[in-house]
């Protein structure tokens, strides 16, 4: 077997001694002062300006560089040898292309593509740095048959990949008839290997235009185009050496060969991977050059809104009911291997819902399976409850619910429409994918609908969300070793910023610390941003240097500290959106909560309105602070001064939505069973003394506990 | 006890974007103050003001307006005689009839017309786009070809379309982009970071950082601009160090003291001196919380503020 670095070597060579021959030939012809101008360019011979930094324009000049090209193919064992000598062959090829151009403008006339224009390098590269045009592919020689070839090249026009064909691929395609051209996205660069250098010639322009790399540069080049540019080579079988040579310069580009040729080749994992079933050859080269397919439209044949978003589907117009509460349907998000997961697949598993006679009952379930670089099971839950809103905004069709609690109607008009359980899968993959597009890579969907499967799937889906409460129950603010911050609200609240930990939800009620730290994942830049917790100040009160820092920067300068812990030290402040507000009692020595859906007066003579104005617009108020519900339960809640045992009065209807938690928690605590029926209510008191009577009737625990002041 | 001055100066500065080429180009930004405290320290280039025309034409229901323009008619002219307007630094092309959800001109014909004004005007050229998100990224890409070597100022690129405008504004074809949020400091930065991961530097950017006409919430736009600047040069964030430019005409002639008639407000007195007095209120505003530039409209407001900035530099 013959080595892969013999085989580039050998191409190299290869290369080298043709473009020697059509150098020589072509001065012998033109000779030296002959002028070399490529058409519409600024950059001269682009890969030489490039990699050498010197401006090719004439015969002779090329004929000075052709040494220098030589001496990139240097034949040492070594892959820095074989990388270079991939280069020393581009530049090879673009002599052999050059002279081409200096005898003719158009050499290849309506034929080929040949060379690209500045004004075509632009076009193409605004969209390949933005990522309209996900990538390029370089198709090299012939497929297995024209039908193949057009399969390929549609496959890949379809995902909005540019298409670069190099050999006999081209005829075939134009055998079938394809449409081929620069606004199609197909070019038909030219029939010889060495056409390749125009292409590279492209890639090195946009590194010139678009990265600010300057000529001579080598080792930018292959920064910006490794970081920079998403392309990658498909070679067919047979795979010549002096292709190999030109994919050595590929790979040290950044750009992996894809080929089917098995014969005295190497695999070199994410570089040249050896694919025999062709069929699979896009799957394998997007994956390789890690290009996600961006999804612009949802294939359902109803709108899809957010006006639809509250539309509620009556019994009478529907088609199918799918009851979670009499049913086994449930929703489940599950991560699993790369591998394991065909992007866009759709998979319904049983009777469709038009098996069914209309206003019916039908137990249907669905399973989106995900895989990402990125992707965490922590994000499960997070991408779970967002299918409520995603479903939602088609129109006619209804939700509720979340995992196995689901219900969802579709409408009868909504079935005449056309649709189908697989349109569930369709809306799901299309906004998990665009809404979740840094961590989700691939995603497919199966729904079940037969009850026998969907029992035992269940059960399953069950351990997955069991599993994910008792993660959520072992997170603590010791056991994580990143807080976040959320300034989403700094828009009316300059001021504030909220520190999210696993304990403490954004005052809002809405940010928890999971959804903090899927924010962040998403986006990067957004409004929550990592908060390290390395150098503790003091545990018990909540102080950290870190989030002192990062509190002063992320209100730029308005707050220089805060505890995470305490009402009284310099208290987290708030914007304006807190679901409640915690405020000082000082007779009792207790704290009085009141959310924001509770009208009445509260024990301190104020309302909740009246509390609001002295507690928001991101002000320290020591004594008062604005939480979520959830916080109420929190073992940190003001851990400082004592914990939850201080909580003297809630609203009713406040305390029957935390009282379960609150209850645990106390017990835990203080070992206080039933807590909250010491906890007094709008009930019993709505002044101090009312208040103090009951608590002392209670045993209240405030009542043995330190003073607050 | 006598007063004893002490400048406030910063160690950090607005950077500096330049647009037009030649010796009628202006330089926005490069101080290392508060906004036109020029006591403090010398402000190399005061806040520039700008000539607003639509591309259907300026604004001929203003008498002032209508004057000002009379005899210009092609869009060329109109820009030539701009360009005219005393106390004009440049001049800001307004894609107007672009709007989708209005004239929806087709590209090539607004390419067409910035073409036209590019070639008749001697100041630099800020153009101000349809609006529309998606249409903007299409639009400003053409117009950006089309006017390469101009250095024009693109408005505007924002978090939806940026990645566009931004790749094809200025890497592509060398032009100044005006980076677009509304009114929150956080957006304007996050804009700023998403403009700079894609490798182009603080000195093609401008920012817009959202406006109203004063009276009209522009509590949020001063305390912004004043927090925007804070950040910049006390505490050195580079996010937020670039220029600003600030549209004031559009919000200005559209509010209810600019546009209600003489005769259902007679107390108020002539319409067009109430809009003159928006747009000056307006400008003086944002130039005191930190603008760099203004875009104006009316020949009597951009005499007024040109005056303003050169009497307090």
């Amino acid at each position: 077997m013959k080595l892969l670095f013999n085989r580039v070597f050998d191409g190299a060579d290869e290369m080298y001694a043709i473009a020697e021959k059509t150098l020589n030939e072509t001065v012998a012809e033109l000779g030296e002062s002959a002028p070399i101008n490529m058409p519409n360019t600024g950059y001269f011979l682009a890969n030489h300006y490039s990699y050498l930094g010197k401006r090719v324009t004439t015969m002779g000049e090329l004929k000075a560089c052709f040494p220098e090209v030589k001496s990139w193919m240097r034949h040492e064992q070594r892959l820095g040898d074989a990388f270079k000598s991939g280069f020393g062959t581009v530049m090879a090829a673009e002599v052999i292309e050059a002279c081409k151009y200096a005898k003719s403008s158009e050499p290849y006339g309506d034929e080929y593509h040949g060379h690209l224009s500045d004004a075509e390098v632009r076009e193409l590269g605004v969209p390949l740095v933005t990522g309209d045009i996900p990538g390029f592919v370089v198709i090299i020689g012939p497929a297995p048959s024209d039908e193949e070839a057009v399969e390929l090249i549609k496959g890949y026009q379809s995902r909005a990949i540019f298409v670069f064909l190099i050999g006999g691929i081209i005829d075939q395609a134009k055998r079938m008839n394809l449409s081929m051209g620069f606004p199609v996205r197909v070019v038909a660069v030219g029939p010889e290997i060495w056409c390749a250098a125009h292409i590279i010639s492209f890639v090195n322009r946009a590194a010139m235009i678009f990265g600010a790399v300057q000529p001579g540069d080598h080792e930018a080049y292959d920064h910006y185009t490794f970081h920079r540019i998403r392309a990658f080579v498909n070679a067919f079988d047979p795979v010549a050496d002096i292709v190999v040579a030109c994919g050595g310069g590929a790979i040290a580009m950044g750009f992996p060969v894809i080929t089917n040729d098995t014969k005295d080749m190497w695999p070199v994992p994410k570089s040249l991977i050896i694919q025999e079933d062709t069929k699979n050859f896009i799957e394998t080269s997007l994956e390789a050059r890690d290009i996600k397919i961006k999804v612009t439209k949802i294939d359902i044949p109803l709108a899809f809104s957010a006006a639809f978003e509250g539309e509620i589907v009556r019994r009478n117009d529907t088609w199918v009911d799918i009851d979670g509460s009499r049913m086994d349907c449930f929703e489940w998000v599950r991560t699993l291997e790369a591998h394991e997961v065909e992007d866009h697949s759709i998979e319904l598993i049983g009777p469709d819902i038009d098996s069914v006679e209309p206003g019916s009952r039908m137990a249907l379930s669905y399973v989106l399976e995900v895989a990402g670089k990125n992707m965490q099971s922590d994000f499960e839950p997070v991408i779970e409850r967002k299918f409520h809103n995603f479903l939602n905004c088609v129109e006619g069709v209804m939700h509720t619910g979340q995992r196995d609690i689901i219900r969802m109607r579709v409408s009868k008009t909504a079935y005449e429409a056309g649709f189908r359980a697989r349109h569930i899968g369709e809306v799901l993959y299309a906004k998990v994918k665009s809404d979740f597009e840094s961590v989700v890579d691939k995603c497919q969907v199966k729904i079940y609908t037969v009850p026998e499967q969907l029992k035992a799937l269940r059960a399953e889906a069950t351990k997955a969300y069991d599993a994910r409460d008792a993660r959520l129950l072992s997170l603590t603010d010791e056991s994580v070793g990143v807080f976040y911050n959320c300034i989403l609200c700094q828009s009316f609240s300059p001021a504030h910023v909220c520190v999210v930990t696993p304990e403490r939800l954004g005052l809002c009620g809405a940010v928890s610390w999971l959804d903090a730290k899927a924010t962040n994942e998403l986006d990067p830049n957004g409004p929550c941003q990592v908060v390290t917790k390395e150098r503790v100040v003091d545990e018990n009160i909540g102080i950290w240097e870190d989030v002192n820092e990062a509190v002063n920067q992320a209100s730029h300068g308005s707050l220089q500290q805060v505890t995470l812990y305490s009402i009284m030290v310099d208290p987290m402040t708030s914007c304006g959106c807190f679901e409640c507000i915690c405020g000082i009692e000082p007779m009792t020595n207790g704290v009085v909560i009141v959310n924001r859906e509770h009208a009445g007066m509260t024990p301190l003579g104020m309302t909740f309105s009246e509390m609001a104005s002295m507690t928001g617009g991101g002000v320290q108020t020591p004594g008062f602070m604005g939480h979520g519900k959830q916080f109420i339960s929190s073992k940190k809640f003001m851990k400082a001064e004592g914990g939850s045992a201080r909580i003297v009065w809630m609203p009713a209807a406040l305390k029957e939505l935390v009282g379960a938690k609150l209850n645990k928690t106390a017990s835990e605590l203080y070992g206080v069973e039933d807590f909250v029926s010491k906890i007094a209510d709008e009930t019993v008191a709505e002044d101090v003394d009312g208040l103090a009577a009951f608590l002392s009737e209670h045993e209240h625990p405030v009542l043995n506990m330190e003073p607050l002041m | 006890m006598p007063f004893k001055r002490t400048p406030q100066q910063f160690a950090a500065s607005i950077k500096e974007v330049t647009i037009g080429t030649g010796d009628k180009a202006v330089t926005l930004g490069g101080e290392n103050v508060f906004p036109l405290y020029s006591f403090d320290a010398p402000i190399s280039n005061p806040p520039k003001v700008g000539v607003e025309f639509s591309d259907t034409g300026p604004d001929r229901s203003v008498p002032g307006i209508a004057a000002f323009y009379a005899g210009a008619d092609s869009l060329g002219d109109v820009a030539k005689r701009a360009c005219d307007m005393p106390g004009a630094d440049f001049v800001s092309l307004v894609l107007e009839s672009a709007d989708p959800n209005g004239d929806d001109m087709p590209i090539e014909e607004c390419v067409a017309l910035c073409r036209e004004v590019a070639e008749a005007v001697s100041l630099p050229l800020v153009i101000q786009g349809s609006k529309n998100v998606e249409k903007d990224a299409k639009l400003f890409e053409k117009v950006a070809e089309a006017l390469q070597g101009k250095n024009v100022l693109l408005m505007s690129a924002r978090e939806d379309n940026h990645k566009a405008i931004a790749v094809a504004a200025v890497m592509a074809y060398g032009q100044k982009i005006g980076a677009e949020s509304s009114v929150d400091i956080n957006l304007a930065k996050q804009l700023n970071v998403l403009v700079s991961q894609l490798g182009i530097g603080g000195e093609n950017v401008v920012m817009n950082l959202g406006t109203a006409a004063a009276g009209y919430g522009f509590e949020y736009v001063a305390s912004t601009m004043d927090r925007v600047r804070g950040a910049a040069l006390a505490q050195n964030d580079n996010m937020l160090q670039m220029p600003a430019i600030t549209p004031v005409a559009g919000d200005a002639w559209s509010v209810k003291e600019s546009v209600a008639p003489e005769e259902d407000f007679p107390e108020w007195g002539p319409a067009e001196q109430r809009g003159v007095s928006m747009e000056i209120s307006t400008a003086a505003s944002v130039l005191a919380a930190g603008a760099n530039a203004v875009i104006l409209r009316h020949p009597d407001s951009v005499a007024a503020v040109s005056k303003l900035v050169s009497e307090l530099m």
